[in-house]
């Protein structure tokens, strides 16, 4: 069925915009060193506050691209879970990439709000078969001051 | 830390790169600061059933490490505008991987002085995984 696709389907047609998802993300001092220690900084100013008010910082801040994680509740149910906007056909997938645009310095004790859309749909053939190329944009807004500290933009490619 | 670089010294083709290895131990560090639980990165036998030939690296500590060679490069003066990668290939993990950057455009607009860079990951054989573009403000003297 997949393969037979010609045209994004009316329903895929109409997610294009919509939203996909609306989360919750902490910004720990504790995820920030360990992200910091996982990717390899040595920079002081990523583990000893100390050190980061010494430049001028008001906390600890968080190395570019780390915007904290999701609260993890077993218990919630499907609050925050993506929605399916539409029907994909294609049952395997892969991440096709990654951009990040810093905006705001964000530190540990940072709460932000995570709302991602879908912004364009492809259908396309490739060495693989035909794709289901989608691009997805996530804005994180600080609930604390309502500043946009960052977006970033995914490939998702089905097939 | 490194010393502040400036926009006035920097050319276009300039290079600069980190060596990292990619033990399966990091791999679990940044399961735990991603929430990537994915087995594929540090069960062998998961790895193995799935017909991979090891535990591969993930994808988005690959376009994280990248943003450490942009932040430790562009010094406390500089500002990361983004930067994005393209996952084209599996990296297979207990190996060094090089992240790189190399300056392709150099100029001004709106009032900053910006660089333009091409990034990536490759492989100890060359092999390039993770091409990707940034553009990088820095200060001038």
């Amino acid at each position: 069925m997949a393969e037979e696709l010609e045209d994004l389907t009316d329903e895929m047609k109409a997610a294009v915009g919509q939203e996909t998802g609306r989360s919750t993300y902490e910004v720990t001092t504790q995820g920030i060193r360990t992200f910091a220690r996982s990717v390899g900084y040595k920079d002081p100013k990523y583990f000893d506050e100390s050190a980061a008010r010494a430049l001028g910082y008001s906390g600890l801040p968080s190395p570019p691209g780390f915007l904290g994680m999701p609260i993890f509740n077993p218990n919630a149910g499907d609050e925050g879970a993506r929605r399916e906007l539409f029907k994909n056909p294609f049952e395997r997938r892969l991440n096709g990439g990654t951009e990040v645009e810093p905006i705001e310095q964000v530190y540990g004790g940072d709460v932000l709000d995570a709302v991602s859309r879908i912004t364009t749909l492809e259908l396309t053939q490739s060495r693989l078969g035909k794709m289901l190329i989608q691009n997805s944009e996530t804005v994180y807004t600080r609930k604390s001051d309502n500043k946009v500290v960052a977006k970033t933009r995914g490939t998702g490619l089905s097939y | 830390m490194a010393d502040q670089i400036y926009w006035d010294d920097v050319s276009e083709g300039q290079e600069f790169s980190l060596n990292e290895p990619m033990s399966s131990q990091r791999l679990i560090v940044w399961a735990a600061a991603s929430g990537d639980f994915y087995q594929i990165h540090y069960d062998d036998n998961f790895a193995k059933n799935n017909n991979l030939p090891d535990i591969i690296v993930h994808g988005a500590l690959k376009g994280m490490l990248v943003g450490r060679l942009l932040d430790e490069w562009k010094g406390e003066q500089g500002k990361i505008k983004n930067w994005g990668v393209s996952y084209r290939g599996m990296d297979p993990a207990r190996q060094d991987l090089t992240v790189w950057g190399k300056v392709t455009k150099k100029y001004e607009e709106g009032g900053e002085t910006l660089v333009d860079l091409d990034v990536g990951v490759a492989q100890p054989d060359g092999t390039q995984t993770t091409p990707g573009t940034a553009t990088v403000a820095l200060p001038k003297r």
